[in-house]
């Protein structure tokens, strides 16, 4: 019923424009004229009708069709400088434009270009930020080590999961409710060493974009938002390395030509080593040969055919490891885990106007424990694997219609914690068998010029997860095959976002978005550990689904040197999963059957105002949000505030470029105190003090507040020789706030007296820290 | 798998990390009634035994007052063994002779010069309660008109057997030994183990983790080594951790449980256990309605020895 009335929608408005056949397509790719690295995001448009004009895709391809003419055609990009191009059209014609990089003047640092942005205010997306990595690597980082998850921290209705680390929580959702792809391979697990540093090395990234509010139809499976990465093609002309030395890791990316002009590589590496330079001291102690590092390697490889087809592949691998070893009693346990991502992808133009993109993705999420004294062994393990295949369309329907559609199909296998055990020559093992699910999905959607002050995007998507075999039913003993289907879950996920423009500076954006959510990652940790495990919907785990409303003022001024906006949103959430509070970690049971389900609602209102262009330039975010649960396993269906709700949260980023060879960076961040449950108080069992606890996340921990500064340093920074280094100082918690990790609670004995008492300590781990870190650039001339 | 991880995180961290004072706000709340009773059959002597206190609020030393305060007197509570409702004595430390003092405090399983404080129990005296393997117990007790209840079983014994001492693993040792022992576990039903173990007369005392359910190995017959108790009180020792001294003269408590009174534990230890940036806070799973605490029964198994010398 809902599918036939988007349908009839759709129809009624593609209809409403009519065909002209004087019409003619000008189409082609945007391009770095130094890297041929393609530009996503780039406007090119008629210059004397801002409204004709259309902005490249995620591979960097625009269409527009234009009445048969002479027109001049502007391409504008952040950071590059504009270009004019005369144009004859009286035929369909493909036109490839090679962009430079903009002179650094000494009045301009980044400046965004004026479509660029003026974004803010004709897109139909709202809740949506474009996030270059050149902008990031400007910020100070803690310990030096640039990151694009904790970049996005600092936007309005986005919250760290907790002090120093890249988690991160959207508009009140948790965790898992973030698709993260990198490359359109998903990433299960992003962060490295307990979530502290994120898996995306910023050297391989070429563009980020974070999607909060009203997903478009082309994203699914997760309720909250999409963080969608594209990694570097790799330069197509010269060679070029780049790297950059710091306290925790280094990193080395090499790219060049594989054939001038259509082939390119990029290879990108990063490793940590504090532990490796700390072996020397660990050597002749109980745990000699104890270590711990990470390391990241992301490829990419792409070759063009010809205007019309063109393939990549990329990868990426990374893991992190630790060692544990106690020579003294025979012991040892190893624990690596990590991702493994592969996409192949063919684009290719049926013609002018009808751009395709066809995918086949592999990913791999495992984490491994193994460990052991003398005769007894224990391995553990864990992970996702998943095959995906998916096509997206896109066709350019005169000026005013972009029509989207696609499908999608994965198959997943989930293997909860497998466990054996070996005791000399007797082995145990956990009965657990992996699950096995299809996850498809088929969308459409239509982003409408309706009319100068009127746009929209309207779309729906139809989801599908089916739970297959080989499985025995948990309900009623069945036993299925291989590909049998055992339980098959259907939603309709209508999405649609408005913009009415009020005048050229200001505008209204409403959207409402239905997401569906299948595989679930429940944590009873405060934050994520990569132990923790993802499972999927099955006959007896229902797919979590969400519905969010959002509405938007969007304003631009000063000549578009200020864009702002003010946004308010409300979500439902349904088919929450959380643990019991009597919930204990046990390798033996599968966890699904220690889930409880309840329901959720959030709610908030988010300002950001940002300066695009000048030597001081930077932004200004500040959320009020509220998010609750109720479970009935839990205190009874009490609303309780979960664990992501932070009242208020406020970011404030500025960089400042005073001098030609120095740019400076300042953060700072305030946030209502993180959520906890109290002790209530404690009882006496076997003359042991047991803590007995209040309502969940009934009390809070200080307030967090913080302030870090950066300074980098470019010697030369005019020079246009082939070696160009630059040093970065940064300091983290510049006034050493001591904010709370956690609180711990221990009951101290003083042995004199015999007297115990319960007493709480906050934990603070990231005191002021300066780093130093040196970056390097050298191309082929 | 969690305590390592944390491990791997102090050791990364923790040149940078400090700890503070912390005093929450957190409201005043009426004390609960907690119990804490036991009734155990198989290689057991002890009579039925039932504790009755108050809990604490946050923040209070616990001092000898404190905890002499905590008793609750004069409650009603009785133990219904499905044949007999047996209506237990109220016995205070503080009443009794030395002797009878020294018994009690035995029963309880305390050393006599480490209470420094009254202790009151109530105890089925004269062991009219029908203690048996396969009986359930149903638990009552009145406090001023406030009603407590619980049912427990004591389960099936399954014994150790083949208790042997070996080298411990890793680096030659002539102090000490590890304990091994064998198990049949049936298959036809889900078991609860829990254990204790005392060195030269002392306490018997459980360990960390105290118990253990079967699903990792339903219906085998397997060798495993049994840790050392070790008191909560003392300093943690890498070296000499869960391994027992030659010489010493040991005793090991070996108990079947049923499952409510394992998910007191498990929990316990659990909430006991686990402290730090990334567990959340553990509930207690209590079996009694009206209050906290446990009503539990054991079906026991006890073996002593010498640890042989090297």
């Amino acid at each position: 019923m809902v599918i036939r009335q988007v349908f009839i929608i759709l129809v009624v408005l593609i209809s409403n424009i009519s065909w002209s056949q004087s019409k003619y397509t000008v189409s082609g790719y945007v391009k770095d004229a130094r890297s041929g690295e393609t530009l996503i995001g780039a406007n090119v448009f008629v210059k004397s009708e801002t409204e004709s004009g259309a902005s490249t895709n995620t591979y960097g391809f625009y269409s527009i069709s234009l009445p048969e003419g002479d027109y001049e055609l502007i391409c504008s990009y952040l950071g590059y400088q504009e270009k004019q191009i005369s144009l004859n059209l009286h035929q369909n014609q493909t036109l490839n434009i090679e962009m430079t990089e903009g002179v650094i003047i000494d009045e301009v640092v980044i400046s965004a270009d004026k479509e660029e942005k003026r974004k803010n205010v004709e897109s139909t997306q709202m809740g949506t930020i474009e996030l270059p990595v050149e902008n990031i690597k400007l910020l100070p980082a803690i310990f030096g080590e640039v990151d694009l998850l904790k970049a996005i921290q600092l936007l309005p209705g986005v919250l760290s999961s907790g002090e120093g680390n890249a988690g991160f929580y959207v508009r009140g959702g948790g965790p898992d409710q973030n698709l993260v792809l990198l490359d359109e391979a998903l990433v299960y697990n992003a962060g490295h060493m307990l979530g502290f540093f994120s898996v995306f090395n910023s050297d391989a990234i070429k563009n980020t974009t974070l999607i909060k509010g009203s997903m478009p139809a082309n994203y699914g499976g997760r309720l909250s938002s999409v963080l969608d990465i594209q990694m570097k093609d790799g330069n197509d002309k010269k060679y070029a390395v780049e790297g950059g030395i710091g306290l925790v890791s280094s990193r080395l990316t090499v790219q060049g030509p594989v054939k001038q002009n259509k082939s390119s590589f990029i290879l990108s590496g990063r490793r940590t080593y504090i532990l490796d330079l700390a072996q020397p001291a660990l050597k002749g102690s109980s745990f000699e040969g104890t270590n711990y590092y990470f390391y990241d390697l992301n490829t990419k490889w792409n070759y063009v055919f010809s205007n019309k087809n063109r393939i990549f592949f990329s990868g990426y691998f990374g893991r992190d490891v630790l060692t544990f070893r106690q020579p003294t009693r025979d012991f040892s346990f190893d624990l690596p885990y990590g991702n493994k991502t592969a996409t192949l992808r063919w684009n290719h133009l049926f013609n002018d106007k009808h751009f395709m993109n066809l995918s086949a993705v592999y990913n791999d999420y495992r984490f491994e424990f193994s460990g052991g004294q003398d005769e007894y062994n224990f391995k553990l393990f864990s992970g996702v694997k998943d095959w995906n295949i998916k096509a997206d369309l896109e066709y350019y329907h005169g000026q005013k219609h972009t029509l989207k559609y696609g499908a999608n199909i994965t198959h997943h296998t989930l293997t909860p914690n497998t466990a054996s055990a070996v005791i000399g020559d007797v082995k145990f093992n956990s009965k657990f068998k992996p699950k096995y699910a299809l996850e498809g999905a088929a969308y459409v959607l239509d982003d409408i010029k309706f009319s100068k002050n009127f746009s929209f995007n309207v779309g729906a998507r139809l989801s599908s997860f089916s739970q297959i075999g080989p499985y025995k039913s948990k309900l009623n003993q069945d036993t299925f095959g291989t590909f049998q289907f055992v339980k098959t879950y259907f939603t309709l996920e209508p999405r649609i976002s408005a913009n009415w423009k009020l005048d050229i500076n200001n505008s209204i954006k409403f959207g409402v978005a239905k997401t569906a959510q299948y595989l679930h990652l429940v944590s009873n940790s405060s934050s994520t550990l990569p132990a923790d495990l993802w499972v999927p919907s099955t006959e007896i785990v229902k797919p979590q689904l969400g519905i969010q409303y959002a509405i938007g003022y969007f304003k631009n001024f000063h000549h578009d040197k200020y864009e702002a906006s003010f946004e308010v949103y409300y979500k439902d959430l349904w088919n929450q999963i959380d643990y019991a509070d009597n919930y204990v970690n046990d390798i033996s049971k599968e966890v699904e059957d220690a889930f409880v389900y309840g329901k959720g609602r959030a709610y908030g209102a988010e300002v950001f105002l940002k300066k695009n262009s000048g030597k001081l330039n930077g932004w200004f975010g500040y959320t009020v949000s509220r998010s609750e649960r109720s479970f009935e396993a839990i205190e009874g269906g009490r609303w309780y505030p979960a664990i992501y709700d932070r009242t208020h949260d406020l970011s404030l980023v500025a960089n400042y470029k005073p001098f030609k060879k120095w740019d400076f960076g300042v953060v700072f961040i305030y946030g209502t105190g993180k959520l906890f449950t109290p002790v209530h108080g404690f009882f006496i069992v076997e003359q042991q003090i047991n803590l007995y606890y209040g309502p969940r996340n009934s009390a809070r921990l200080d307030d967090y507040h913080r302030m870090d500064i950066s300074a980098t340093f470019t010697p030369r920074a005019k020079n246009t020789k082939r070696y160009k280094g630059s040093w970065t100082f940064s300091v983290y918690n510049v006034y050493n706030r001591k904010n709370p990790f956690f609180v711990q609670f221990n009951v101290d004995t003083n042995k004199e007296t015999g007297e115990s008492q319960v007493s709480g300590s906050k934990i603070t781990i990231f005191p002021m820290i300066p780093s130093i870190t040196y970056n390097f650039k050298w191309n082929q001339q | 798998m969690k305590r390592s991880i944390f491990y791997l995180l102090l050791l990364t961290i923790n040149i940078f990390s400090c700890e503070e004072q912390y005093l929450p706000s957190i409201p005043e709340t009426t004390p609960q009634y907690v119990v804490e009773g036991y009734v155990e059959a198989g290689d057991s002597n002890q009579p039925v035994i039932v504790i009755l206190t108050k809990s604490i609020p946050y923040l209070s030393k616990v001092s000898a007052e404190v905890l002499t305060n905590s008793f609750v007197k004069g409650a009603k509570v009785s133990v219904n063994d499905q044949q007999n409702v047996v209506q237990l004595t109220e016995v205070c430390l503080n009443d009794l002779s030395d002797d009878q003092r020294k018994m009690a405090l035995e029963l309880i399983g305390l050393e006599g010069d480490s209470i420094g404080y009254n202790i009151c129990v109530y105890v089925d005296i004269f062991n009219q309660v029908k203690r048996e393997i396969g009986r359930s117990y149903d638990l009552k007790i009145d406090v001023n008109g406030e009603i407590l209840s619980s049912t427990t079983t004591i389960p099936s014994q399954v014994p150790l057997y083949n208790l042997i001492w070996e080298e411990p693993p890793g680096a030659p040792n002539d102090t000490l030994a590890q304990l091994k022992v064998h198990i049949d576990d049936p298959g036809d039903e889900a078991n609860f183990y829990r254990y204790f173990t005392s060195s030269n007369g002392g306490a018997l005392i459980a360990p960390f983790s105290s118990v253990t359910d079967d699903v990792f190995f339903n219906g085998q017959s397997f060798e495993f080594p049994l840790s050392k108790a070790e008191s909560r009180d003392g300093d943690f020792d890498p070296d000499t951790f869960g391994l027992f001294m030659r010489g010493d003269s040991v005793t090991v408590k070996w108990c079947t449980i049923d499952k409510a009174h394992f998910d007191f534990w498990n929990t316990r230890d659990n909430a006991a256990n686990n402290n730090g940036p990334f567990s959340s806070y553990t509930r207690i799973a209590s079996n009694i309605q009206g209050g906290q605490g446990i009503w539990g029964g054991y079906a026991v198994n006890l073996y002593h020895f010498i640890v042989p010398p090297k």
